[in-house]
């Protein structure tokens, strides 16, 4: 049996740790949507140049472990004398990590517009502005949900990796408590429990927004 | 630029690449176990038998919610302190990669066996075939093209998330990278650089080219 | 109103020696084709798949571009073509002329994230700067001539095939075109949709609007054509201001073909050969 004295000792601790965690989390994502948006402009535009760096980019960052890039970050930039805390370069690994898997969930909701959306505006006189408020943009954002919030949820739980750059976010509670006391199913329990109450209401949340925003099936 | 010298030094570069081997060799293990168990789950969460069902569906939301790192460590400290179980460090990652891979490939066989129309069942049912014949012939092959591009792109991820393995204390890349770093901490302060970069760029070496298979393989078969 | 009123007395679609080409195609897909539309008739183009009547259609709509060739509104043109202009995208034309050849297509082009009266009524307030109350009015009354008047808040989702093109031609219809434009619009719909799409559109054709139809309904070619056009190839196989001599009375051998393929005869053989 679980040892609930200890449980309810250390409950706070891993209160605080989510609290790193969803910090971080909030911080990445909005990068990495900012990023991805840019990224997806730049693709969906043809933008030359441009373009081909932003692919590489998506290559680079789809195609290694975010643990590599986080010690990347931390511990080799600063020898170029890039200082920052870790706080920073966990919210830019994340943006990093999760700016190419952004760009092409926006990249393949745009893509799954028909072209005959884009000629109806077109035929009924409206501007390529307006076509793009009335008509695109409303549709990419409705196609791409999925997408974005599998990502969100993807992202919160590649945050675990940031307790090797020794924030005390979730994962480094347990860590700490397993290495410290040896009790280590409560902290495992507190560790799922909490994880558990972060992504839960998160993927329902997700599910939710994708009926509401689904034309198809509202 | 000054301390890329460290990559020159004898032993740096064989030693990442030994270290890269315990990588592969980790998701490439886990990838082939994950197969057969993927399958049978994926089997398993098409029957009717409700409870079945419930308990499929329990196992592949839990591995799904849960971080890679959580699960590491849930399998690491839990089982060996539950059961008494010595698993080593790399038996917990592969065990972990094991239910993990088993759950999405698991979930990928459903939705391909659940994909292949109803028409295709009857029609062969109509020419004749038998339930093994149907299933051998005809939807065998057609799940195999939505399965295999998926695949492809699960064992990249696999192959990404084997670098929690350094977490538990494996002597992989990462691991081996950290000791080149202490080594020559002095001689080379910069080396923290390159050798992050390079084990960086080794991973990018292993994935890249399985996510331009999957990518091809999707291209090619979609329009099927 | 006047101003709708006084342009369409006078209106007719007029296209001269239009070239069409795409990129990296040895031969054109239109060759030469010249007809015109005058107003208040309905014109019909018909001929085999791949004969270039879709294309013809998008580049009178804008939607791609001519390489010879003019295309002419109400006396005034519209579109020159211009060689090595295959790959260029959408003609630039203004969304005042845009609004003036109204353009139903096959399928998929309410928008999804509009109500039936959000379709209908977005063009007339974004581009013409209607009123919206009066936008709306008339949205009203088009539903009503189509016999959708209880769908207005419907999403597009919720309506069937039929429905759903009945309200793409009350889309067009507001801005009050002085060319209509019909590409295939009943072949995506299951066939017990397709009379009542038609029916509207004959409805149209009694009230005096210009089309312009490419249809594979031959019947239905037959019933609302003042005249017609078979297309075959990229070029003009016949041409007939008198749409019905076209069906009874075909000029070329080719258009006779044509018209047989719709044609079933059972021959059976005389019964004592087969006793």
């Amino acid at each position: 049996m679980l040892d609930w004295a200890f449980v309810s000792h250390y409950a706070p601790f891993f209160v605080k740790g989510a609290e790193i965690t969803l910090i971080i989390s909030v911080f990445g994502i909005i990068l990495a949507v900012v990023t991805g948006l840019v990224c997806a402009g730049i693709e969906i535009a043809r933008v030359p140049v441009l373009r081909q760096i932003v692919r590489i980019y998506i290559e680079l960052s789809r195609n290694t472990p975010l643990l590599v890039q986080l010690y990347f970050l931390y511990f080799g930039l600063p020898k170029l004398g890039v200082v920052w805390s870790a706080e920073q370069c966990a919210i830019v690994g994340l943006g990093f990590l999760g700016g190419s898997y952004m760009a092409e969930a926006m990249r393949g909701g745009l893509e799954t517009i028909p072209e005959v959306q884009r000629e109806s505006a077109y035929v009924l006189g409206l501007s390529p502005w307006q076509t793009l408020s009335h008509v695109v943009v409303p549709q990419a954002i409705s196609t791409s949900i999925p997408g974005v919030v599998a990502n969100v949820i993807f992202l919160i739980k590649e945050s675990s990796v940031v307790s090797a750059i020794a924030l005390a976010d979730v994962m480094y509670m347990a860590k700490d408590l397993i290495g410290m006391y040896y009790d280590t199913y409560e902290s495992l329990f507190l560790l799922i429990v909490t994880y558990l109450v972060i992504l839960l209401p998160i993927s329902l949340l997700g599910t939710w927004l994708e009926r509401r925003f689904d034309y198809e099936r509202r | 630029m000054s301390g890329a010298e460290i990559l020159l030094e004898p032993g740096v570069i064989p030693r990442l690449l030994q270290g890269l081997w315990v990588t592969v060799w980790i998701a490439g293990v886990s990838v082939a176990l994950s197969v057969p168990v993927g399958l049978i789950v994926g089997w398993l969460m098409t029957m009717k038998n409700p409870v079945v069902r419930l308990l499929t569906r329990i196992y592949l939301d839990f591995i799904r919610i849960m971080p890679q790192l959580a699960l590491l460590f849930i399998a690491f400290y839990g089982f060996a302190q539950a059961w008494n179980w010595n698993l080593d460090a790399t038996g917990a990652c592969v065990f972990v990669f094991v239910l993990w891979g088993g759950a999405e490939l698991g979930d990928l066989v459903r939705g391909a066996l659940e994909s292949i129309p109803k028409a295709q069942y009857e029609s062969s049912y109509v020419l004749g075939l038998s339930g093994w014949q149907t299933f051998t012939k005809v939807i065998l092959p057609q799940a195999l093209r939505r399965l295999l591009p998926a695949s492809v792109n699960l064992a990249t991820r696999i192959v990404k998330t084997t670098s929690l393995a350094v977490l538990l204390g494996v002597v992989e890349v990462i691991k081996v990278g950290q000791q080149i770093i202490d080594a020559n901490r002095f001689q080379y302060p910069t080396g923290t650089l390159w050798i992050y970069g390079v084990i960086f760029l080794m991973y990018f070496i292993v994935c890249w080219p399985l996510s331009i298979v999957a990518r091809r393989l999707e291209k090619r078969w979609k329009h099927d | 109103m006047t101003e709708q009123v006084a342009r369409t007395t006078q209106a007719s679609l007029d296209v001269r020696h239009l070239v069409k080409q795409y990129a990296n195609a040895d031969k054109p897909v239109l060759n030469d084709i010249s007809f015109s539309v005058p107003h208040g008739k309905v014109f019909v183009i018909v001929g085999p798949s791949g004969s270039g009547k879709s294309t013809l259609l998008r580049t009178i709509a804008g939607l791609e571009p001519i390489q010879g060739g003019t295309i002419s509104l109400n006396g005034e043109v519209i579109e020159t073509g211009k060689p090595g202009t295959e790959s260029a995208g959408r003609s630039k034309r203004s969304s005042e002329l845009r609004t003036r050849v109204g353009m139903v297509f096959q399928s998929y082009d309410l928008f999804p994230n509009k109500t039936v009266l959000g379709n209908i009524t977005l063009a007339p307030t974004l581009v013409q700067k209607r009123d919206k109350a009066e936008a709306e009015q008339e949205a009203i009354a088009l539903l009503e001539r189509v016999g959708l008047a209880d769908r207005k808040n419907a999403w597009p989702h919720e309506l069937s095939g039929g429905q759903r093109q009945r309200v793409a031609i009350c889309r067009a219809l507001i801005l009050h075109p002085e060319v209509l434009l019909f590409d295939e619009v009943t072949a995506a719909l299951d066939p017990e949709m397709v009379r009542e799409v038609l029916d509207v559109m004959l409805e149209l054709a009694d009230s005096g609007q210009t089309m312009l139809i490419v249809t594979h309904e031959m019947q239905f070619a037959r019933a609302i054509a003042d005249q017609i056009i078979l297309l075959e190839g990229g070029d003009i196989v016949e041409q007939s201001d008198d749409a019905e001599a076209f069906f009874t009375n075909p000029k070329t051998e080719r258009a006779r073909r044509f018209l047989r393929t719709f044609e079933f005869d059972r021959h059976r053989k005389p019964a004592e050969t087969t006793a």
